[in-house]
């Protein structure tokens, strides 16, 4: 790790600390990601191996941070004891940095000396761009499962939006505390994670694309739970309560409870600067039935974007 | 999760073409190609390190072998290794099967790849890990290899087969015999993925369906990732492998002189093949193939030859390769059953 000289911690990811860091060679920054893996009687943890070159395989796409390279530090060569059993290693993923993030973007329109919406088009491209990294995941079989504005990382010189924190979620399980027992967001969490569906579909990031998309229109949370109940009581009061109906099967979720029964209220209200096509789009990803929630690629041609030059991406 | 060469991304239901725009990154380089063909020294070094994994591997799934194997290829592409002595071979070849099965998700124990007659040869896990690192940081972590088999339902889509679902396996099982064997010859190691695979379905169509063949190829070369004229020229390379093979099941005369180019028998004996090869590499030769384990892996831990152009391989009797195809048959039988279990998938 000596290629790296570290600047500062720049975040304490779901999986482990981040660094800010320089390549000394290069003088180029990067995002340092420390993983800690357990030590195997078989060497290298499969399930690791397989994440990480998954991981390497998605980093393809410009829409998805790119993966560098990846380090490993075995940290048992630096203990005297050379027989504790209890020696970690360190695996260090190596990304591009990019030097802000799309909820430290909104958070800038919201407050602070100047504060005023986010331009229409760049919402446009950014959800664009969204959607084109989300689908490129989805199109290799990868779900993201934690999409929200700090994971979308931006280089607001190019104005490019990138996914980042992706691909560890399958070994290490989305957990509900991260490893700092900060309280992991349940914001742009689907309807049906929160009622304890145990299947879980491509849907669940397009529920969380529609959060992120009315959250860059109004620059603030959609639907700001503190606890899963909470969240779900939010999401019925403006989409209105669930019925087997609309999405069947509901009743039967694991964590279903009998709910005070709400209207749906008018979505567009709640975004009241989107134009017609932009509410549209907005309720196609926000629909309570999983199958009938709209699919990444398809967004991409949603009439939203026809004004979008789509060559440049 | 698991890599599944057929399918190396997770999505099970359909193809994605970004495979074509990154299957370079799979592909030894040329600088290392040129070496393999011109030096014989690395030649038989890879040789050597080859059929040590297939040696250790025969009990598996032939596409664990296949991957660790092209771990290897790409190992050896990207570093120098100037006097390897026998042991680092083996915990090379060890090394890329540990990491071929857990990318395969396969069960096993390290202790299933050692002391396979090697000579009471015993790395330690930390030796073992360290290697898989060596390894991993040389592939970039790109372990999710794109083989000629990503392609193989892709291409198998495009031929618009009306027949029973039952042909279409047998031409993907002639296909995946092809690119087995593919492996081994190193004149096709510089052709793309893609390239290899639409070949060897080119070639398993025109022996099995000679009067669609005509159509099969259009619908290849329709397609706007295919580069027509690589494609010929790997086409033209498996039917010379291909004719070598016929003529040496129907005429075993002929293969003394047409084997010497180093082109393997079989895929299913191909890991008998190549560790008697090595003996000869070795300078050993063993004429007595009826104990086909010690036979094949008695010359582990003696020294490679000093000599960087060994001298040619004595002529093969005739019978002695016909012996050897039937062992190596019995030999590997779990293989072909786990061929004809793979087949099912398209």
């Amino acid at each position: 790790m000596e290629k790296y000289e570290k600047l500062e911690k720049v975040g304490e990811g779901t999986y482990g600390k981040v660094y800010k860091a320089k390549d000394r060679a290069s003088g180029k920054l990067v995002a340092l990601k420390k993983t800690r893996l357990e030590m195997d009687e078989e060497g290298i943890p499969p399930t690791a191996l397989r994440e990480v070159s998954l991981l390497q395989l998605l980093s393809q796409s410009l829409y998805v941070v790119r993966l560098l390279c990846v380090e490993h530090v075995d940290s048992s060569s630096s203990l005297k004891s050379t027989n504790d059993s209890s020696s970690k290693s360190n695996l260090y993923l190596v990304f591009e940095y990019l030097d802000t993030d799309l909820k430290k973007f909104i958070d800038s329109h919201r407050k602070g000396v100047n504060p005023r919406p986010l331009p229409p088009s760049l919402i446009q491209s950014f959800l664009y761009q969204l959607c084109k990294g989300v689908a490129h995941c989805h199109s290799h079989g990868v779900l993201h499962r934690d999409l929200k504005p700090q994971n979308l990382l931006l280089d607001k010189d190019k104005g490019l939006l990138k996914i980042a924190d992706l691909g560890l979620g399958r070994a290490f399980t989305v957990p509900l505390k991260s490893y700092t027992h900060e309280i992991v967001t349940l914001w742009y969490r689907a309807p049906e994670v929160l009622l304890g569906s145990t299947h879980y579909s491509p849907a669940v990031d397009i529920w969380s694309v529609g959060c992120i998309f009315a959250e860059m229109v109004r620059r603030q949370a959609l639907f700001p739970g503190d606890s899963e109940f909470q969240q779900l009581l939010h999401i019925f009061r403006l989409l209105g309560t669930p019925t087997e109906k609309e999405w069947p099967g509901v009743t039967s979720l694991r964590d279903w409870h009998v709910y005070p029964l709400w209207e749906p209220q008018n979505l567009a209200r709640a975004v009241p600067s989107l134009g017609p096509d932009g509410v549209d789009l907005l309720s196609s990803m926000l629909k309570y039935n999983p199958a009938d929630r709209i699919s990444a690629k398809a967004a991409m041609d949603h009439p939203y974007f026809d004004s979008l030059d789509k060559s440049q991406y | 999760m698991e890599f599944n060469l057929e399918n190396p991304l997770t999505n099970l239901h359909h193809f994605n073409d970004s495979l074509f725009l990154v299957e370079s990154d799979h592909m030894i380089s040329e600088d290392y190609l040129k070496t393999l063909k011109t030096r014989d020294f690395d030649f038989c070094l890879r040789r050597e390190a080859l059929s040590s994994i297939l040696e250790i591997s025969c009990n598996f799934d032939p596409f664990l072998s296949y991957l660790a194997a092209n771990y290897l290829d790409r190992f050896l592409s990207s570093q120098e290794m100037p006097q390897p002595k026998p042991w680092m071979l083996r915990l090379l070849a060890i090394s890329c099967i540990s990491l071929a099965a857990k990318m395969t998700k396969t069960e096993f124990n390290l202790t299933d790849f050692q002391g396979r007659g090697d000579g009471g040869l015993i790395f330690d896990t930390q030796t073992i890990q360290r290697m898989e690192y060596l390894i991993l940081g040389a592939l970039k972590w790109r372990m999710r290899s794109i083989t000629p088999f990503s392609f193989l339902c892709f291409f198998i889509s495009l031929f618009q087969l009306n027949e029973p679902p039952s042909i279409i396996q047998a031409v993907k099982a002639r296909a995946t015999e092809i690119i087995f064997r593919a492996q081994n010859d190193i004149k096709l190691l510089e052709f793309k993925p893609s390239i290899v695979s639409a070949s060897a379905l080119l070639s398993a169509s025109h022996e099995l369906f000679p009067l669609q063949f005509t159509n099969f190829k259009n619908a290849i070369f329709n397609c706007s990732y295919v580069n027509k004229e690589n494609m010929l020229q790997c086409y033209n390379v498996i039917l010379q492998q291909e004719m070598v093979m016929d003529i040496g099941y129907d005429d075993e005369s002929e293969i003394d002189t047409l084997s010497s180019s180093d082109t393997p028998v079989n895929v299913l004996d191909r890991r008998f093949l190549s560790s008697s090869e090595s003996d000869k590499t070795n300078g050993a030769t063993i004429t007595t193939t009826d104990t086909s384990t010690t036979a094949a892996t008695t010359t582990w831990l003696s020294p490679p030859n000093p000599n960087p152009n060994p001298p040619p391989p004595p002529p093969q009797q005739p019978e002695r390769d016909s012996k050897r195809r039937k062992i190596a048959t019995g030999y590997c039988n779990n293989h072909r059953i786990q061929l004809s279990q793979t087949q099912q998938q398209c």
